[in-house]
């Protein structure tokens, strides 16, 4: 009983401490902004205000597949990837109304594979993580250690509170994926649930608020997609009149998706994900909306970021 | 699942001591069975089958020379003198062939999973170099993970049983937990079934002490692995792949951060697997013992990896000098030139066998032969000269036992084990030799700055400094056989919870995991 008891204890410690430190290694940015829940529960409050021009909203299709950073060092734009693994229509939604309070980002796509997941099909561990991630986010920022430790040696110091992937997984693993009639064509159509129809009506209605253009997107995806969620998803973007952009279809992006997949074609790898940042690149360059930052001393600390993300990545 | 996964250390090892501490004493170890099984199939999935028909092969030949040698005994009890000799060769040659079968059974699985591609594509270049028009498929295909340890394992269960050093075990589900007991399977220790079968089978509930104890060490294996390991295979990756792109000093540091890289994870995850069996009351044999304080390169063989060495000393090494056609030779130069020459010789014939197999058990491929004559050659020089050096430092009046000649050797040691892990490490056999070339051609101190844009910049060589210091403060107190754990313990509460506090919030803190990391795969599970 003794024992149970300073094991309780000692537990108990070590979540205190766990979760002080959590926040000291937080963004400040964003904690003193937004304070420090909301910052650990969003990557993008990290982040200075109204810096962002681009968001992605989505799952792992999205963290996987679209780095910011390339499209930074490319063409200059801000962007986030703010996607967390199997997301729901509903946390989308909360999403699209932080990186709007936020950021008033320009674009915001969203990915339209997140329209056909059901909340009563959640993954069992789904709030678990949620939870652990927005209460306990040490693991997500924990290299801030480096912001204290020889701080007069400040190479890192300067962007070491940020995410320097913007929300981008880098995964290297590769599994060829197989299934290359995947979007063979069908008439056939799979409808999107009532439920999520609402949601992204909510969605819309807030993006037209804000003046902000909402893109719905199909990342390239072997496993999860196919050409009647593509009917599907059109027929519901026709009806709202938001624009849809279906990477399957022809293979716009040029995937190789023999070498381009971490999973057999489920998701990209990071050589996808280059490609399709490259391509989403030129397709906002193409709207001639965005400015290139690139050379902007505001935007300084983006351009020391690359630096760390590239050299991340030799 | 592996012994790094949160997965692994927070939910699987808990659940298992909880089913575990409810039932009784008796079932204990049928737990521990069936939850290697479990985690078994988490790695393995499908391809358990084959560590299945290992176990089910090893525990039906091991049971039969069991028998044979029960009757063996019943016979020569009743029989007469003459008749005696006959009995027990008519017994051995019997047992002998129920080993070799079995122990071919198992090598094949061995050699399909792991050999076979090698050696077809061996075959294939020797066929285009005698200019043949035949080229053989190579197949690929997943191995069952651990087999080259659970094989190993199961050879000398086999071959003690065969020496009657015990009586085969009578329980299947002792054999199989023997054999795939969930904190060895994948790395080792490479354990004796004398060894264990003490500890294993005992069903001691999980004590307080046990589980604070196991946990200790499985702290400091996460702290080696995460913090240091993880952290230098950003540098050791980037180097490896694209060496041509490096400058030779870099190369060097690179050879030296995978040998650091290699003893932490693997030394790192001999602390998790023994810290595992030890909350369940289990002793394993120690796989490491300071091997860095070698002072050459047979001493740093018996620190490094010690199950492996003992396991080829006592299966390949001992019956191999020992064999007929050895003593045979040995007899001959013992009588032409003397014992010295004809010991040097046994020795090198029975080294070359068991570092041929050795280089061939870390791999296929012509790296890990040559790793492994590498280290042959070293220890055979090191017998060979070793009469010379000792008569050369009594000229120069080099005092051997003093500290300054044993830091030289360790310096000396180090180096040698530096440049073999290259090899080890190195794609291939080809780029193996590329590297070295960069080291000994283009390497220059000017290219220290390189050091810092491979991924890791000042603060990181500052952790990795600090860290390091950490292992060599714990590696010189148990190399003074001072038991660091008992020390902690004895000391007031509020400092012994702030030592595994400081331990736990340092893996989490300085640990190199999350985006942008990509973790050591776990390099002995490959072998």
């Amino acid at each position: 009983m003794k024992n149970a008891l300073k094991s309780i204890v000692f537990i108990g410690i070590l979540f205190v401490l766990l979760i002080s430190i959590s926040y000291l290694l937080l963004p400040r940015e964003g904690v003193f902004r937004y304070g420090i829940i909301k910052t650990a529960e969003y990557e993008i409050l990290g982040e200075k205000k109204d810096s962002i021009d681009v968001v992605f909203v989505g799952d792992s299709l999205i963290y996987s597949g679209i780095s910011p950073m390339e499209i930074w060092n490319q063409f200059g734009y801000t962007s986030f990837d703010m996607a967390n693994a199997a997301q729901l229509l509903e946390v989308s939604y909360k999403d699209i109304q932080v990186a709007i309070e936020s950021q008033h980002p320009k674009f915001i796509f969203l990915e339209s594979n997140v329209l056909y997941r059901e909340s009563k099909n959640k993954p069992w561990n789904y709030d678990w993580v949620h939870f652990f991630e927005t209460y306990v986010p040490i693991q997500k920022y924990h290299d801030n250690w480096k912001k204290y430790v020889l701080p007069w040696i400040d190479d890192t110091a300067k962007f070491s509170r940020i995410n320097v992937y913007k929300g981008f997984r880098y995964i290297t693993d590769h599994q060829k994926g197989t299934n290359l009639s995947y979007m063979d064509y069908s008439k056939k159509v799979k409808k999107i649930p009532e439920e999520n129809k609402k949601w992204l009506q909510k969605i819309q209605a807030l993006c037209q608020e804000n003046h902000v253009t909402l893109l719905l997107i199909s990342t390239p995806n072997m496993k999860n997609w196919n050409y009647k969620k593509h009917n599907g998803t059109k027929e519901v973007a026709d009806e709202y009149g938001i624009e849809f952009l279906d990477l399957n279809i022809d293979n716009p992006v040029q995937i190789e998706w023999s070498i381009d997949s971490r999973d057999g074609g489920n998701h990209l790898n990071y050589k996808g994900a280059k490609k399709l940042s490259h391509y989403l690149g030129e397709y906002l360059k193409k709207t001639g909306i965005l400015t290139d930052h690139r050379s902007d001393s505001h935007y300084e600390s983006w351009n020391e970021a690359y630096q760390v993300y590239s050299n991340h990545l030799k | 699942m592996s012994y790094f996964d949160i997965l692994y250390f927070l939910v699987f090892v808990p659940i298992v001591v909880i089913v575990y501490n409810i039932f009784p004493k008796k079932i204990r170890p049928l737990i521990l069975c069936i939850a290697s099984l479990v985690f078994y199939l988490f790695y393995s999935k499908f391809l358990i089958v084959f560590l299945l028909l290992s176990i089910l092969s090893i525990y039906l030949s091991g049971r039969w020379m069991s028998s044979l040698d029960k009757k063996k005994e019943m016979a020569l009890e009743q029989a007469k003198k003459e008749e005696k000799k006959e009995i027990k060769e008519k017994v051995q040659k019997k047992k002998r062939w129920i080993l070799l079968g079995t122990i071919l059974f198992n090598v094949a699985f061995l050699f399909f999973f792991k050999y076979l591609g090698f050696f077809t594509r061996v075959t294939n270049q020797l066929l285009q170099v005698a200019h043949v028009d035949v080229c053989f498929k190579i197949i690929k295909c997943a191995a069952p993970i651990g087999i080259s340890f659970y094989t190993l394992q199961a050879i000398s269960y086999l071959v003690d049983v065969y020496h009657e050093k015990f009586v085969a075990e009578k329980k299947f589900f002792k054999v199989m937990l023997y054999l795939s007991f969930f904190p060895t399977i994948v790395e080792g220790p490479i354990t004796r079934f004398q060894e264990v079968s003490s500890t294993i089978y005992e069903g001691v509930r999980v004590s307080y002490h046990n589980f604070c104890f196991g946990y200790q060490r499985i702290l400091l294996g996460l702290f080696k692995k995460i913090v240091i390991a993880d952290r230098l295979n950003i540098f050791v990756k980037s180097t490896f792949d694209n060496f041509s792109i490096y400058s030779g000093m870099t190369l060097a540091c690179s050879a030296i951060f995978y040998t650091i890289l290699l003893y932490m994870e693997f030394s790192g995850t001999m602390d998790v697997v023994i810290g595992t069996a030890e909350i369940f009351g289990i002793q394993l044999p120690e796989n490491f013992r300071q091997p860095f304080f070698s002072k050459n390169i047979s001493e740093f063989w018996s620190r490094w990896h010690i199950t492996l060495g003992t396991w080829f000393k006592d299966y390949v090494f001992y019956p191999v000098s020992l064999s007929k056609p050895v003593k045979k030779i040995t007899t001959f130069i013992k009588q032409k030139k003397g014992i010295r020459l004809s010991s040097l010789v046994m020795g090198a014939i029975a080294l070359f066998a068991v570092w041929s197999l050795n280089g061939l058990w870390h791999g296929a491929g012509y790296h890990f032969l040559f790793f492994g004559y590498y280290h042959f050659t070293l220890i055979l020089l090191g017998n060979i000269f070793e009469p010379t050096i000792a008569k050369i430092c009594e000229k120069l009046k080099i005092d051997r036992k003093k500290k300054g000649y044993h830091a030289f050797q360790i310096v000396k040691t180090s180096i040698l084990v530096f440049i073999g892990e290259l090899f080890f490490r190195a794609n291939t056999l080809h780029e193996g030799f590329g590297m070295m070339k960069k080291i000994l051609t283009d390497f220059s101190w000017k290219d220290f700055g390189e050091l810092f844009t491979i991924g890791l910049d000042i603060k990181d060589y500052f952790l990795l400094g600090i860290s390091l210091l950490v292992i060599l403060g714990i590696s010189i107190l148990r190399e003074k056989k001072v038991s660091i754990r008992e020390k902690i313990a004895s000391k007031p509460i509020y400092l012994r919870w702030s030592i595994y506090y400081l331990l736990i919030l340092a893996i989490i803190i300085f640990g190199a995991y999350g985006t942008g990391y990509v973790p050591v795969a776990p390099i002995y599970a490959d072998f």
